[in-house]
């Protein structure tokens, strides 16, 4: 029999047990296809609401109708005046109130007039996220009150406004659109390959560690079948679950983004087909090294149970390698794309950030996952026989 | 025809003293007293025989015997250490693959596919032997009538009962009609009526019309090989102790019991039996 049909026959098999085991898959593929959309959602919903904070141009005051120039000036700038509740503290606390209270003193007219320098208060808790950030908006409104009445009182004495700001301060962000976006989306790539890895954990462990313990590993290798096809044909089914999971899981960004219709999601996160397609660039290798050597760890184990302890490991380091990345503060360094599972997450950030990839840093991670692939499974294959037998 | 000649295995062993880094792949069956010193264990030592077509041949001996290993290496899962093993011919160390299509072995683990039906477990082992579709859908529904299991067929194996398991397994093993037949411990966990019925199954395939095989069989229990063989291999301690059939064996030994001949024969030379029934004439009397 050719090689090549004895690999379709054991791939085959191994794909149909795989697709068979309902429960698992149902599992992956929930966790694998729902993990960015939910992911996005949250984004999307945090966008949505410093988006209305930003467009909401009202403040909570206490006691307004002890400062009718302030609020005069307020309602010049076009702000909505709300009185705030007597209990604001307490709502604040419990985050019932989402935007920072401006109290104003008794006597705050008087002592304005007579240049007694009046204390108004920003109330706001720190744990209340909302109305945390609502504060610098508050302080900017009032430094502008503060400029106006400056400004009025030195040109009834004649002196030029420009005195009080000697130097003209203007920000300017050159973050692009996609730079920002990275920020937030930092965390996908991460998502993503925990999918790959735990969608092809449990086929993985079945074809080894399962067989063995089913006892038909035995039966198996008394086929004149070479051991090295039947890992051949193990290893294409493992890794084409993990293929399926990580296509799945980087083109379920693209739907939901359609569905969610955000503007300012879509300014921010700028992903289409062309990312959806570097991603899975990223992850074809990973995802055949990782099933290659989850086979091999648990080739080495007699059942399912001990394989999945003997993963915790592989698991442990494949999971701790994106955080290498933010002990550096984000910055990547030339040896990250010779790492497996660094290098991924180095190049889905770069494409997050709408960097071109060149040639180099996608051949590179490709040639090394391709080299831990080719070692695992002549291990396996090596192993093959002695497992059956022990 | 199987024919197996001055056969020997040692593995390493682990010893309190002397921890080896690759010992933790030897195979667990072995009689425990047979170690041989030094980190070695005698499995098998010189085990020889010659099954020929159309006959059933009993491989008994006691428990850690040797059988297993002897039949690991003949399915080419184990390499020996010395001697021959040749099927129709073919030497099983040298051209493995050849060897294994012209045999079907039934091992002492026989675990099937729970997820798949027992007519796609069956279909695996024939696509593996590069059966066409075709060809293994007929030789499957000429099994499950051999076996009388055509309402398994479509069953997922999850659920099947020993027996049911028995002959699926067997099935599988048989997909492309060798001309060898090798079995471990075949009626292990069987019933009677399932003991009885893969008896019958084993003297048709043996007979002319079921093709003539060349069945070699393993087992410790004397009246299945005692019924159903024609020549009878007694094993122990990793040799060969005996061969004739079964009243060559009773003649050898003055006995008319073929338990107790075979006991003679297991034990013959071992102190170990002198022991055993040196207590129990102590507890006799």
């Amino acid at each position: 029999m050719s090689v090549h049909g004895a690999v379709w026959a054991v791939f085959r098999k191994e794909a149909v047990d795989a697709v068979r085991d309902r429960r698992t898959l149902m599992m992956v593929l929930v966790s694998a296809v729902m993990a960015g959309p939910l992911l996005l959602v949250a984004m999307a919903s945090f966008l949505a609401t410093a988006q209305s904070r930003n467009e909401v141009r009202d403040v909570v005051i206490w006691g307004s109708d002890r400062a009718p120039t302030l609020v005069n000036y307020l309602q010049r700038q076009s702000y909505a005046i709300r009185q705030a509740p007597a209990d604001y503290e307490a709502r604040l606390s419990r985050s019932a109130l989402s935007a920072p209270v401006v109290v104003i003193p008794a006597n705050f007219e008087a002592d304005l007039q007579q240049g007694e320098l009046p204390v108004v208060e920003i109330v706001s808790d720190s744990a209340n996220s909302q109305a945390k950030s609502g504060v610098a908006r508050i302080e900017r409104m009032l430094n502008g009150f503060n400029r106006e009445r400056a400004s009025l009182g030195l040109a009834l004495r004649g002196v030029s406004v420009a005195l009080l700001e000697p130097v003209q301060v203007d920000t300017r962000d050159i973050a692009n659109a996609q730079t920002r976006s990275a920020q937030l989306t930092s965390m996908l790539p991460f998502f993503v390959m925990m999918a790959v890895l735990y969608g092809t954990l449990g086929a993985a462990l079945d074809t080894t560690a399962g067989e063995r313990e089913r006892g038909s590993l035995e039966p198996l290798l008394m086929n004149p079948t070479e051991g090295f096809v039947i890992v051949l044909g193990k290893w294409a089914a493992v890794a084409t679950v993990g293929v399926v999971i990580a296509a799945l899981s980087s083109w379920s960004f693209l739907p939901t983004q359609w569905v969610l219709r955000s503007d300012a999601l879509s300014a921010l996160f700028l992903y289409g087909a062309r990312e959806a397609s570097l991603f899975m660039l990223a992850l074809v290798p990973l995802a055949a090294a990782v099933a290659a050597a989850l086979m091999a760890v648990a080739i080495r184990c007699k059942s399912f149970k001990e394989a999945q302890a003997s993963s915790t490991l592989l698991v442990l380091v494949f999971s701790l390698m994106p955080l290498v990345t933010l002990f550096n503060a984000g910055a990547s360094a030339p040896w990250h794309l010779w790492v497996p599972a660094l290098a991924q997450n180095t190049l889905m950030a770069r494409v997050l950030r709408g960097e071109s990839l060149d040639v180099q840093s996608v051949l590179i991670p490709t040639a090394v996952c391709s080299a831990l692939t080719l070692i695992c499974l002549a291990f396996v294959a090596r192993s093959l026989r002695r497992a059956a037998t022990r | 025809m199987i024919e197996v000649n001055g056969l020997s295995k040692a593995f390493k062993v682990r010893t309190r003293l002397k921890r080896r880094r690759d010992d933790q792949w030897w195979p667990w069956r072995f009689g425990r007293d047979q170690a041989d010193g030094g980190g070695q264990l005698m499995a098998v030592s010189d085990v020889h025989f010659r099954a020929a077509d159309g006959q059933i041949l009993g491989l008994l001996g006691p428990n850690g015997a040797g059988k297993t290993t002897t039949l690991r290496m003949l399915a080419g899962l184990i390499k020996p250490d010395a001697g021959t093993l040749q099927v129709d011919g073919i030497d099983v160390t040298r051209r493995r693959a050849e060897a294994l299509a012209r045999m079907g072995v039934l091992s002492d683990a026989h675990g099937l596919y729970p997820r798949l039906t027992a007519r796609e477990n069956i279909a695996y082992y024939a696509a593996l032997h590069g059966l066409t579709r075709e060809a293994a859908e007929a030789r499957i529904e000429m099994l499950a009538g051999l076996f009388d299991m055509r309402r398994l067929l479509d069953r997922r194996t999850d659920g099947f009962s020993q027996g049911e398991r028995m002959k699926t397994a067997l099935a599988r093993a048989l997909v492309h009609d060798p001309a060898n037949i090798v079995l471990d411990e075949p009626t292990n966990g069987l019933d009677v009526i399932a003991t009885r019925s893969l008896r019958e199954t084993l003297r048709y395939l043996r007979s002319p019309a079921g093709g003539a095989k060349c069945i070699v069989f393993s087992s410790h229990i004397m009246q299945e090989v005692e019924r159903l063989c024609d020549r009878v291999v007694v094993v122990s301690h990793g040799r060969t102790v005996a061969d004739g059939d079964v009243d060559t064996l009773l003649a050898a030994t003055g006995q008319t019991d073929f338990e107790e001949a075979f006991v003679r024969l297991a034990f013959a030379d071992s102190s170990g039996l002198d022991r055993r029934e040196r207590r129990t004439d102590r507890m006799l009397r």
